[in-house]
């Protein structure tokens, strides 16, 4: 098989069952592309990964494209990217037709409204999860609360703190590297 | 369909830190193309259900609802737009590249500030479902749901002790629901 088409098929077939993407995607890819196939190190997969965190952008698929164009050059990149991005989409596509079609009264209205609760859980749970990895010293914290407080009170919007803090992130950073040395 | 695809750039560009990172952004830039906290609160509940990135099904969901087909594939494209750009723009330089910390910096500062970002979504998302207001400035308004309440208290509870699949939770969350409706 040639190796853009497995490209393809093993970032299609992770896409397709991991959940909210990521890193969860790794271990399938881990599985085929370094066990199976062998057209990878299993180290340079694991530092892709890392670095695919760090960028901007999606980061199951910024992996698909270190991985695809390391590679298959910018064939593999589009084949990898293509395999990681359309599960999500056709089955989304699907889903929100679905969606649309929903008559919103009687019954379904109360279900809806259960599952919103249940939505908003989720994030309540998300931002429960983050807090305990990312929040460890006093400037975290600030900086969470500050976040939380200014976006309520609508003072600011999300563009910009996001902004402030990749700069906030930058000097704290800075400032660690000053005292070390 | 330009609106949207040029949301879903910014959204793709700012976007650091994955999926709830990048869902706060989604809010608010959504909420300017017209999107209900309803419908964002239904994208949420769709996220659970359907796998792949957060930011991609949220692309084709928002781009199908205020468009439909080619709109959902404009904005999901747009939203993968740095990816191209950032990641073979880095391997071409890659020997050249010791500026990794900044990167790493960056996403220092925006890991803890996504916290309170999202708390900031989810406190939207309960004041309309547990309390049927917009905002907190409504307060006044303010009406108690017993159902809503216990289901979120429920599913919080099960998500994040014992990472219950969302799959089952939201199907707990529609039975009560429809349940409640009967009653």
């Amino acid at each position: 098989m040639h190796k853009n088409w497995i490209l393809f098929k093993v970032y299609l077939l992770a896409g397709t069952f991991t959940f909210s993407g990521g890193m969860a995607m790794l271990p399938v890819i881990e599985r085929e592309l370094v066990g199976k196939y062998h057209l990878i190190e299993r180290d340079q997969l694991y530092e892709y990964a890392t670095l695919s965190q760090t960028f901007p952008g999606v980061i199951a698929l910024n992996n698909a494209c270190f991985v695809g164009k390391k590679i298959g050059g910018t064939v593999g990149l589009i084949a990898a990217s293509l395999g990681a991005i359309s599960p999500a989409f056709v089955l989304m596509l699907a889903a929100t037709i679905a969606y649309q079609m929903i008559p919103q009264e009687g019954v379904v209205l109360s279900i809806m409204a259960a599952i919103r609760a249940a939505s908003a859980a989720f994030l309540f749970s998300a931002a429960y999860s983050l807090a305990r990895f990312n929040l460890k010293d006093a400037p975290t914290i600030i900086l969470a609360v500050a976040c939380f407080l200014l976006t309520v009170l609508n003072l600011a919007n999300a563009p910009t703190l996001i902004v402030i803090a990749g700069i906030v992130g930058v000097v704290l950073s800075r400032v660690k590297q000053v005292k070390r040395a | 369909m330009i609106t949207i695809f040029l949301t879903f750039l910014k959204i793709g560009f700012l976007g650091f830190g994955g999926g709830y990172a990048m869902l706060s952004l989604i809010f608010q830039e959504s909420e300017r193309l017209g999107m209900t906290v309803q419908q964002f609160a239904d994208l949420n509940a769709l996220d659970g259900l359907i796998p792949g990135p957060i930011a991609i099904n949220s692309a084709t969901y928002l781009g199908q609802l205020y468009g439909g087909f080619w709109t959902a594939v404009a904005a999901t494209l747009a939203v993968c737009v740095p990816s191209f750009i950032f990641v073979p723009l880095f391997l071409h330089y890659e020997e050249k590249n010791n500026d990794n910390w900044v990167l790493t910096a960056i996403l220092d500062g925006i890991k803890p500030a996504s916290v309170g970002l999202i708390l900031a979504v989810a406190l939207s998302l309960m004041l309309l479902t547990v309390f049927g207001i917009n905002d907190i400035g409504a307060w006044s308004k303010a009406s108690l749901d017993w159902t809503s309440l216990l289901v979120l208290g429920v599913v919080f509870f099960l998500d994040s002790k014992y990472h219950v699949n969302p799959v089952w939770l939201i199907l707990l969350a529609g039975v009560i629901g429809g349940v409640v409706y009967y009653l």
